[in-house]
């Protein structure tokens, strides 16, 4: 799998880095310290039409291609990581419409969520249930045209602020989680529904990360995606494509990091010299660079891949997640200790750098899970593996 | 009604100069944007145009064929159409060069306002508003706080020293603002894909009429000797005093250069 | 054509403005160097019963332009008429707005040769050459007109380029121009004036200048600047930040977006000088900086550079300052 960027990502590019840099950037460090959703920012991405990059122009979306859209977030999340999980969450919880929607709950959804007047979560986890998503407890049960909606959701980005959720859950137990799980659309303004509790965590601070509850919350089966028993083939296809997002996150904060340790080693002077003169430093530096440059770039071919919807994007964007996740998190380290004790301290943005990184290490599935998706490919073409559709399910879209 | 936008590409403010051997700015190695004084009048024009007072905002620039970069990212913040006057014979332009030709495009293209910021970040003349209106025989209503058109006049208001004026002149008109119109937008990203639409269209020198010749080569003027500023002086740096032997210090200094 | 060099000179509330005085010196020196005279272009208020006293000043003929207020862009068919009779050498303007229209004017009436905002002008072989310091200050440039261009060269002055004379005792003598139709550059009127409640200091024409930026905080903030330029005889500046925060009028904005100054000394009163600050005041021959920030970029290009805390130095300077200069509150 092979990329180019063209004129226009550039283009793209040198317009969302000015914006970030004047206006998203000076807002991160209270962002991260008020642990508080940045709506101005929302405001922001919303006007300058960056939220419905990933819909139709039908639907009042600018319909970029997947490695404009990682552009976009890498240019976003260098600035702040917490700020870019707004257009990141705006695709995670769109991409199961995108992918099992009709053409009617498309155009009833996708406007409001293109211009970003609604925000949208997307609630697969559950306590019990992460990385084993077939774990899930949360029931579907029929009730004559409608379904009725009970249990909980953990860990969910951006839940207790958003108008919509993609919701996963389980319409048939006996079937179990991977034939027994569907998928349907739920607007949080429906009785029942409530998100009692936030998360308070390491990083990506002011995104809030919610505890949801559904207590009999009914929602109309011509809000169901797909068929009875979908669910779990879609909610897979989504993370197939939406880690594509957390590895151009990562990205984003390495090269965050890695600029401004530059800067910083360009100016400060110990032992008489510039850091930047010493060559401990530039091996360092050198380092950050060319690890923050290979992630970018493989995460440029899985978007590419998802572009083209190449068979087997979910193992490009696993490899793009893993590499670029841990480098994230070696870069920003790496930032801190070019800054020395500076770096430890809330004065500089290393340290939230550093906080903020860990987070791609391990949402939408941690880089154990990654490691398992690109080994089972592995063994998959070398025959060990018979291709097992039913458990990894295939893209639709 | 119709305003004409006059845009130019200069280096970045904040970024890196380099120069050539001879001094002279190395211009594909610093980045290039629109003139941040010109960006307020593109607002002005397209606040204008919001507002139902004016009909079109075209652009007009006068650059290397790479300043079509600078009329692009003025067409993604809005308005119809682009014109862009680049010619070799343009190279090492001056500010009454660069007002003839201005003037000359400006009468082809007439506007009811041509409007332009109130100087270049570069080279900081301001020259070119009246020398453009003095050409073309044209008020002029310059530094304007805010422009406003109702009918066949236009108004600026204009900060003094001691309050406001507001000047009126009939259109049609030229005329200069500064950064109390308001802050210019950023391009929007269907801005950006539908300035790939819009028309921009490039104007030679004989596009408008006017020869090498008629602009005395390019300039009137011409530059004898270009050099690296002078090293400063190191700073003297104080550091760790009272308030008291602080200003102690300073009053010193001042006194030692006869400043008191 | 001859060698004289003539000067915008800008009368204000019945005054010849300071930089009217600046330039009669300025063109005085040129002219010695030339073998020409001084000559005034003299308009605004006051400008017609006052003209002789830019005698002193250095000039030795005035032309009245105009004895009114208002665009002086008006009065550019009049100065042009008087230009075309004597083509001096050089024409020296005021980098103010009024001075810079007026200029730009003539450049186009007349397709002059215009150089400047210029920090120094000299006569090399009866050439006229300016010194130039542009993009941002990164490159000096030395410009005189090309070979056969017209004469004026026209030259931005940035007030503080030349001293004004003291103690001249010179007499000029004074003419009028002659009724000339102004045209369409006399069709811009002014239809309403609004004093502020306060007179806002001309910045321009100061030669110390007391700059605030963020670190001042607030309007309150400035009362202490004010009272070191009340001190120092100076006039109270900002930064973008301090102006867009409303904390002094916008009239006081020096930099990228604001006014370019040049004054004899600069105090910088937390301002961190970031670069669209520094070239509205890059040309100040002394700077002092006040700042609490140890890495402010302003330390970098300051003659002084003081870190502390301006709330506690500021009133201390002043008081040091009046005792100094024996005065008393």
């Amino acid at each position: 799998m092979s990329h180019r960027t063209t004129r226009e990502h550039d283009e793209l590019r040198a317009i969302v880095r000015e914006l970030a840099t004047e206006r998203i950037a000076p807002r991160a460090a209270e962002i991260d310290a008020g642990s508080e959703f940045p709506w101005d920012l929302k405001e922001l991405l919303a006007g300058q039409d960056l939220l419905g990059t990933c819909f139709e122009e039908r639907h009042g979306g600018t319909a970029l291609d997947n490695v404009a859209q990682a552009i976009l977030v890498e240019e976003i999340a260098r600035a702040d990581a917490t700020t870019s999980l707004i257009p990141i969450v705006q695709k995670l919880g769109a991409l199961p419409i995108l992918i099992a929607g009709s053409d009617e709950q498309k155009a009833r959804y996708f406007p409001r969520l293109a211009s970003g007047e609604w925000l949208i979560a997307f609630a697969l986890t559950e306590a019990g249930a992460g990385s084993d998503v077939a774990a899930m407890r949360m029931r579907a049960r029929r009730d004559g045209d409608d379904y009725l909606l009970t249990g909980s959701k953990r860990f969910i980005t951006h839940g207790s602020i958003a108008s919509l959720l993609t919701v996963f859950a389980l319409t048939d137990p006996e079937a179990g989680g991977r034939r027994g799980m569907s998928a349907f659309v739920v607007e949080t303004d429906t009785p029942g529904f409530s998100a009692p509790r936030l998360e308070h965590k390491m990083g990506i601070r002011g995104s809030p990360t919610a505890e949801l509850n559904f207590d009999d919350v009914r929602v109309p089966a011509a809000n169901r995606l797909g068929d009875e028993g979908d669910g779990f083939k879609i909610a897979m296809a989504t993370l197939d494509r939406s880690r594509l997002s957390v590895a151009a996150q990562a990205v984003g904060i390495a090269q965050g990091a890695l600029d401004f340790a530059v800067g910083y080693a360009a100016e400060r002077r110990q032992f008489g010299e510039r850091v930047a003169d010493m060559q401990g430093i530039q091996f360092m530096l050198a380092d950050m660079a060319s690890q923050t440059e290979a992630a970018r770039q493989l995460t440029y071919a899985a978007a590419a891949s998802v572009d083209v919807a190449d068979p087997d994007l979910a193992y490009w964007t696993s490899c793009a997640k893993l590499v670029a996740g841990d480098t994230a998190m070696r870069v920003t380290t790496d930032a801190v200790q070019v800054l020395g004790g500076y770096g430890y301290v809330s004065e500089y943005p290393v340290e939230r750098m550093m906080r903020d990184a860990k987070i791609t290490q391990l949402y939408e599935g941690t880089q154990q899970i990654q490691r398992m998706i690109v080994a089972r490919q592995l063994l998959k073409r070398a025959g060990v593996l018979r291709d097992t559709k039913s458990q990894r399910g295939t893209p639709t879209a | 009604m119709k305003i004409v936008v006059c845009v130019k590409q200069v280096p970045a403010t904040t970024a890196e100069k380099r120069y050539t051997a001879d001094l002279r700015l190395d211009r594909a190695a610093a980045e290039s944007v629109i003139n941040p004084l010109d960006e307020y009048a593109i607002e002005q024009a397209l606040r204008l145009q919001e507002a139902g007072a004016v009909e079109t905002v075209a652009y007009l620039s006068m650059g290397p064929e790479s300043a079509a970069e600078a009329l692009r990212r003025a067409l993604a913040m809005g308005g119809e159409e682009a014109f862009q006057i680049t010619d070799d014979a343009l190279v090492g332009a001056d500010q009454w060069a660069t007002a003839r030709v201005l003037a000359a495009a400006l009468d082809k293209l007439a506007p009811d306002v041509a409007l332009m910021g109130m100087s270049s970040d570069d080279a900081r003349g301001s020259l070119v508003p009246g020398a453009v209106a003095a050409i073309r025989g044209l008020p002029l209503l310059s530094y304007g706080a805010e422009l406003q058109l109702t009918g066949s006049t236009a108004r600026i208001r204009r900060l003094t020293a001691s309050g406001f004026d507001i000047l009126e002149a009939p259109l049609p008109v030229v005329a200069s603002v500064t950064d109390q119109v308001g802050e210019p937008r950023y391009a929007s990203l269907k801005g950006i894909m539908a300035a790939r639409r819009k028309t921009l269209e490039t104007w030679s020198l004989a596009d408008l009429g006017l020869s090498s010749e008629d602009l005395h080569g390019a300039a009137l003027t011409r530059v004898v000797e270009a050099r690296p500023p002078e090293a400063k002086a190191p700073t003297e740096r104080v550091e760790n005093l009272g308030p008291a032997e602080a200003a102690t210090r300073i009053a010193d200094w001042l006194t030692a250069r006869k400043l008191i | 054509m001859s060698n004289d060099i003539c000067f915008l000179a800008e009368f204000d509330g019945g005054a010849p403005a300071r930089s009217a005085l600046e330039l009669a010196a300025g063109a005085a020196g040129l002219a010695r160097e030339s073998g020409g005279a001084a000559v005034a272009l003299a308009y605004g208020k006051g400008s017609a019963a006052g003209a002789a006293s830019l005698g002193s000043a250095g000039a030795s003929r005035v032309v009245v332009l105009a004895d009114t207020d208002g665009p002086v862009i008006a009065l550019a068919a009049a100065a042009a008429a008087t230009l075309r009779d004597d083509a001096p050498l050089a024409l020296l303007a005021p980098a103010t707005p009024n001075g810079r229209d007026l200029a730009a004017a003539l450049m186009g009436l007349l397709g002059l040769p215009a150089l400047g905002p210029v920090r120094a002008v000299r006569i090399e072989g009866g050439r006229v050459r300016a010194e130039q310091s542009t993009l941002q200050g990164t490159v000096i440039t030395v410009s005189e007109s090309a070979p056969d261009a017209p004469q004026p060269v026209i030259i931005l002055a940035l007030s503080g380029t030349f001293t004004p004379l003291e103690g001249g005792s010179g007499k000029a003598a004074v003419t009028t121009a002659p009724p000339t139709d102004a045209g369409a550059l006399g069709a811009a009127r002014v239809v309403e004036s609004h004093p502020a409640d306060a007179a806002v200091a001309n910045l321009e024409e100061a030669t110390v200048i007391i700059a605030g930026g963020r670190g001042v905080g607030s309007a309150a903030g400035f009362e202490p600047l004010h009272e070191l330029a009340a001190a120092l005889g100076g006039a109270v500046g900002a930064s973008r930040a301090a102006a867009d925060a409303g904390w002094v009028p916008y009239q006081l904005q020096i930099g990228q977006t604001g006014k370019v100054v040049k004054p004899a000394l600069y105090v910088g009163c937390g301002i961190s000088g970031a670069i669209q600050h520094r070239v509205g005041m890059q040309t100040a021959e002394n700077v002092v900086a006040i700042n609490k920030d140890p890495d402010a970029p302003i330390g970098e290009f300051a003659d002084l550079f003081v870190v502390g805390d301006l709330f506690a130095i500021v009133p201390e300077l002043t008081t040091e300052i009046r005792r100094r200069k024996g005065m008393t509150d």
